[in-house]
């Protein structure tokens, strides 16, 4: 999303998704199906539940030493000839990955699906140093050249018809396509099999990296993942330090279960794991491996309220599930990550004031818990957080002062009582069967988008204390 | 620029000062994984049709392609076969010795165009190129397998000398071809394995690449229609032979 569109405030671009008809009926189509398969996988998985328990607990025991992970991680990868750089801002990261495309001479790049590098904005970064970025995940290939942003961690072109991408098809490859997703795919295939063939410099994120013996684990469908690492000669990986895990036997457990969690796949097509620059004897493989490791607000969180969210597979099933997410898909969240997890992870990476307003974009229900394959508990972090965008003055006042009241009112009883009373006489204008759905001045704001409950013609209190009255 | 020691530095301090959520541990590694893998294995050779089974089951279940034949000598024939259906003619193989057996001779006589990657790395960037050009150009690619996993039906293939990482990717048509030692029941069983070959055990080759391959590439990103062969190969056949192909 440009900062044009961020400017937009969150309830105008949420609205805004509300009214579009074909983004409801997507989203309504692709999460409703994405919650059957994860269900129907887990359904015949009996392990599934203790795996995911035990899944928890490894990203829990892995940030408990994760200093002592990443210098195994560093250590190994150093051993088999790979560089690995640090970047503790998105800036740094980006400059990074330039500084290596120049100096390997790289003029085209080709990308495989990663967040990490959405991100850090990387292919603005990389288009301004004169290197072309090539999108190779269909879905992220689609929203390269319409210019835009995906909207769902798993599936980025969820938004888009079929003649949509054929339209676009036509125009930015000026070759006749016609609005049918086997088509469509094939040219996909044509136009990227010479763009893997021709890069130079091969640029992935990583799922997973095992300390133990220095390998990026890439996890995709398409073979995407494993054209850009054996074909450039230059293979770029950019990972958060939080997506160490301590061996492939900690592996195995969250390949067990991840796949499951996203598309409802026993294991997605392929699992890629990497090690190091291409060895003796080798036909294919990078001449030079890089690994950067990213901080990004990350690191502070590890001590931090959002510590938890740092557990994160990115599966996007807690998308899928959440009353919010399926309202308004991904574009209207304004930021990298959609859904329930990416306000927690744009709290994260951009700071608390950009979720101001995210941070009541969710109705606490639970869904998303029950959905996360290691059970993150995000309904409880983002009530943190509505408690932080508070007391750090960063809410709009009139919502600080109308909690305040709130607070107030709530703890002291005979002024709650009083105003039981004040408000049932003020109502009255106002209350229709038994709602109010209109309120006056500022108060509309409330009732513009639902409707209020009125005061009840007697009160909780007042009928326990005529109960009381008849008990003695 | 941050350097290495501020960056660690800084997580260590967290690290440090940060309060553990709860009392966690990881996965129990093996303490001897190549006995274990050892013992899987042994285990395996009794009861393998069940395994050999099950991984039938899931591999079709994931739109792969299964054959069973008695002997290596037969594989050539299904090659052709799948060859003669596609109207193929080039094939891209792995070495004879990373497969475990000189196909070529059998399936040229069957007039298949057989480009055999070699055994050495080659030594200059024109052969490289010319090499990758032949798989890039084929219509098949053949394959031995270093595990077949039967809880999900994959292939798992490691890369290195003999061995490319491009003969199961670049051809629209992988075939892979395997016998009763590679098949393992369980995701978990693979990890021991993993351990082994990192560990006190011996890889199958020395690459830097492990694929798991679970069917023919996939994608379902147009309107979650699902489609085939996106980058990857459309049809992915496992040839099972009977006697070990060893011997």
């Amino acid at each position: 999303m440009s900062d044009a569109e961020l400017a937009t405030p969150f309830r105008q671009r949420a609205g805004g998704a509300i009214k579009d008809t074909f983004l409801q009926e997507a989203l309504t189509i692709a999460t409703t199906k994405f919650i059957g398969l994860r269900r129907d996988a887990f359904a015949s998985f009996p392990e599934g539940e203790a795996l995911r328990d035990q899944a928890r607990a490894i990203k829990e025991a892995t940030l408990q030493e994760l200093d002592r992970h990443l210098e195994t991680l560093i250590g190994n990868v150093e051993r088999l000839g790979g560089h690995v750089h640090y970047a503790a801002t998105h800036a740094e990261a980006r400059s990074i990955i330039v500084d290596i495309a120049r100096r390997t001479g790289a003029r085209m790049a080709v990308k495989s699906k990663s967040m990490a590098t959405e991100e850090i904005h990387l292919n603005e970064a990389l288009e301004a140093a004169g290197i072309t970025p090539v999108e190779t995940d269909l879905g992220e290939y689609i929203i390269q050249l319409a210019h835009e942003r995906p909207s769902h961690i798993i599936a980025p072109a969820i938004h888009k018809t079929k003649g949509q991408v054929a339209e676009l098809f036509s125009r930015e490859l000026k070759r006749h396509a016609p609005p049918d997703p086997e088509a469509l795919t094939r040219i996909a295939r044509g136009e990227l099999r010479e763009k893997f063939l021709q890069a130079d410099l091969g640029i992935t994120g990583a799922n997973f990296a095992v300390a133990d013996t220095g390998t990026v684990v890439l996890v995709t469908n398409e073979g995407n993942g494993r054209m850009v690492t054996s074909l450039p000669r230059v293979h770029v990986a950019v990972m958060g330090v939080e997506k160490v895990v301590p061996s492939f036997t900690d592996l195995m457990v969250f390949l067990a279960i991840l796949a499951k969690s996203a598309t409802g796949q026993k294991l997605s097509v392929y699992t890629s794991m990497v090690q190091g620059p291409r060895r003796g004897g080798e036909l294919e493989g990078p001449e030079e491996f890089h690994l950067v490791l990213l901080d990004g607000g990350r690191i502070a969180q590890i001590g931090g309220p959002l510590r938890e969210a740092l557990s994160c597979l990115r599966c996007g099933a807690c998308l899928n599930v959440c009353p919010v997410y399926r309202q308004i898909g991904g574009h209207a969240y304004g930021y990298t990550y959609p859904g329930p997890i990416g306000i927690l992870l744009t709290a994260m990476l951009e700071g608390t004031p950009a979720v101001k307003d995210l941070a009541h974009a969710s109705s606490l229900c639970g869904a998303c818990v029950e959905a996360c394959p290691v059970r993150i508990d995000i309904p409880r972090m983002l009530i943190d957080l509505r408690r932080e965008v508070d007391e750090k003055r960063i809410a709009p006042w009139p919502e600080r002062v109308a909690f305040k009241l709130l607070a107030t009112l709530l703890q002291r009883p005979r002024l709650y009582r009083f105003a039981a009373r004040a408000g049932r006489a003020l109502q009255r204008p106002f209350a229709r069967e038994g709602r109010i759905s209109r309120l006056p001045l500022f108060f509309g704001e409330w009732t513009r988008t639902r409707d209020l409950p009125p005061v009840a013609s007697r009160t909780f209190q007042e009928c326990w204390a005529s109960e009381k009255d008849l008990a003695t | 620029m941050t350097t290495r020691a501020e960056f660690l530095g800084r997580i260590r301090e967290q690290v440090r000062r940060s309060p553990r959520r709860f009392q966690a541990d990881s996965a129990r590694r093996p303490p001897h994984p190549a006995a274990e893998a050892e013992t899987i294995r042994r285990e395996l050779h009794e009861r393998w049709p069940e395994t050999l089974e099950a991984f039938r089951r899931e591999f079709e279940g994931v739109a792969g392609v299964f054959h069973r034949v008695a002997s290596i000598d037969m594989v050539p024939g299904v090659v052709s076969r799948i060859a003669h259906e596609r109207e193929a003619r080039e094939l891209v193989s792995w070495h004879s010795t990373a497969l475990g057996a000189d196909l070529a001779p059998a399936l040229g006589a069957r007039g298949l165009a057989v480009h055999q990657m070699p055994a050495e790395e080659p030594h200059s960037v024109a052969e490289r190129e010319r090499l990758r050009a032949i798989a890039a150009r084929a219509d098949l690619g053949l394959t031995g397998v270093d595990l077949a996993i039967a809880e999900t039906g994959t292939l798992v293939l490691v890369s290195g000398a003999g061995r490319p990482r491009s003969t199961s990717l670049l051809p629209p048509c992988h075939i892979a071809v395997f016998d009763r030692t590679a098949l393992v029941d369980s995701l978990r069983q693979v990890g021991v394995f993993l351990e082994a070959w990192h560990g006190d055990g011996r890889p199958p080759a020395a690459g830097g690449a492990v694929n798991f391959i679970t069917g023919p590439s996939r994608t379902a990103d147009i309107e979650l229609t699902l489609t085939r062969g996106v980058h990857g190969p459309k049809e992915v056949h496992a040839i099972f032979v009977e006697q070990p192909i060893r011997g």
